[in-house]
């Protein structure tokens, strides 16, 4: 025990703790190496980052006019994937949690939708015309996020002469492992030893593999492999290469931050579960044989049976009473398997 | 069965047995073994439902599992938790083995085995690898932030920030 926490407090931290550099960084990317971690740590990072990380996106779409020519489903479908701002999501909960009927100001936010082509031109309906209700937690969360100089955002819809599109939307709070609508990342790069020197993959090749297969762009960063160098089989991966791209509804570094926050969440909870029962019922119930192969009776009659399952009698081992000793195969007492 | 060779009319009526008095495996099922302890739990919950939500028991520990030797199961978990958490606890000098699975791709269930030395247990185990793993999570996150608010204050970065918005007013203006 002391050992593992020595490691851990002093030498680990220094020299094999995780190390982070960061190549890249701007609103929509984050390029980064993780380094001195398991790759098992590295992959559930990339795992939380891509479907577990709540954002916001429109959940329910009520049609009040749709004279366009697209289907109704269709426009909502269309206007669950507009990205909405997820600043400060957590100050939101989850609708399924909420104390409310259905939806409050605290767990969805509402946005209106209301055009009609006048005149002979063709009408684009863009995310910018969609209206945030008011009651928000915050000021932002909710806008359509708009990245286009132009300021427009999505587009929606098209609308000719005569054609309305009147709707109300409920956006709610959720995560990418439900419906990919609410992934703060378009994508997440994540490579690992470049020269393939772990033989993790086996390329394909016609000649040679080395001169056809394009070069990664880690390549250089990490030493190529020495001409005849043997084969290392205790060699693990331990430097990873991450291209986080978010799509602007959470800051692109924010996403990392959440998705280290949400495994924590994760474990967090289940600690707390794991404290809960212990305090009740000591977790596992009282002391037991080591092999703990015997059966449940076993261990209910206490005070006369001997943690091997009381011989001769009601085990499911010792043949007899039980379902395995009286079998149609007229093997009785033996295993069951002829 | 290879070596079935009687029909089911020939055996003797009150030794017949149907499937649901033959245990499925050697170990019996969970409700029996151990589940008294996991029921009080639930019991528990529904006594007073004003104290929380009662969420569900979302480990528990498989039947067959000793002090030193058990698998648990959980529920809605996956690869995520399942191979980081499986990495640090067997990073524990305490631990003998520790392996993860996920029984059925369609099941939303991972199970974890942990089997220690005598100088601990498997449920001491567990609960140490999840804190391992938060603090090991802290590491993470305090360090990408570090870097990253370093890396933003080169002078190359600041230069491209200024580029790009230059170039977003350019195309505004026009």
């Amino acid at each position: 025990m002391m050992e593992y926490d020595n490691m851990m407090d002093s030498d680990f931290k220094e020299d094999f703790g995780p190390k982070i550099q960061v190549s890249a960084a701007d609103r929509y990317h984050v390029d980064f190496e993780l380094s001195n971690v398991d790759i098992s740590l590295a992959n559930s990072l990339r795992r939380v980052m891509h479907a577990e990380v709540p954002t916001i996106a429109i959940d329910l779409v009520e049609i009040e006019v749709n004279t366009s020519v697209l289907a109704d489903e269709f426009i909502s479908h269309r206007l669950g994937l507009i990205p909405l701002n997820s600043s400060e999501i957590d100050n939101l909960s989850y609708s399924r949690d909420c104390d409310c009927e259905q939806n409050c100001e605290r767990c969805s936010v509402t946005l209106t939708l209301h055009a009609k082509c006048t005149g002979d031109e063709v009408m684009k309906v863009y995310a910018r015309d969609l209206v945030v209700g008011f009651n928000r937690p915050n000021s932002e969360i909710g806008n359509p996020v708009i990245t286009d100089p132009d300021g427009l955002g999505s587009l929606i819809c098209k609308l000719r002469k005569g054609q309305e599109l009147k709707l109300s939307c409920i956006a709610k709070k959720g995560i990418a492992k439900e419906h990919a609508k609410w992934s703060p990342t378009s994508a997440i790069g994540f490579e690992y030893d470049p020269h393939n020197k772990l033989h993790h993959l086996d390329l394909w090749y016609e000649q040679d593999a080395e001169a056809e297969w394009p070069k990664s762009k880690y390549a250089d960063v990490e030493e190529p492999p020495a001409e005849g160098q043997p084969f290392d089989y205790d060699a693990v991966p331990s430097r990873f290469y991450f291209e986080v791209e978010g799509i602007g509804n959470i800051q692109s570094d924010a996403i990392i931050l959440e998705g280290v926050k949400e495994l924590q969440r994760k474990l967090a909870g289940l600690i707390h579960g794991l404290g809960e029962s212990e305090g009740m019922n000591g977790e596992y119930d009282g002391p037991r044989s080591p092999d703990g192969m015997d059966t449940g009776a076993g261990y209910l009659e206490q005070g006369y049976s001997t943690p091997y399952g009381n011989p001769g009698a009601a085990s499911a081992w010792g043949g007899g009473a039980t379902a395995y000793g009286t079998t149609p195969y007229g093997n009785s007492g033996s295993n069951g398997w002829s | 069965m290879p070596g079935r060779t009687k029909t089911r009319d020939d055996a003797p009526e009150e030794v017949d047995t149907s499937m649901d008095d033959a245990p499925t495996s050697a170990q019996q099922p969970a409700e029996e073994e151990n589940g008294d302890a996991m029921q009080e739990d639930e019991e528990e919950g529904e006594e007073d439902p004003f104290e929380e939500e009662e969420e569900p028991q979302r480990v528990r520990i498989l039947p067959g599992s000793s002090e030193t030797a058990a698998s648990f199961e959980f529920l809605k978990e996956g690869h995520t938790l399942g191979n980081a958490l499986r990495y640090i606890i067997m990073k524990n000098p305490d631990v003998e083995f520790c392996a993860y699975a996920i029984p059925h791709p369609s099941e939303d269930k991972m199970n974890l085995r942990i089997q220690t030395y005598d100088t601990t247990t498997a449920a001491a185990a567990l609960a140490k690898g999840l804190q391992d793993l938060e603090d090991l999570c802290d590491v993470v996150a305090d360090e990408f932030w570090t870097q990253r608010e370093k890396f933003e204050a080169t002078p190359e970065q600041v230069r491209k920030r200024q580029e790009e918005a230059e170039r977003r007013q350019a195309a505004q203006a026009s």
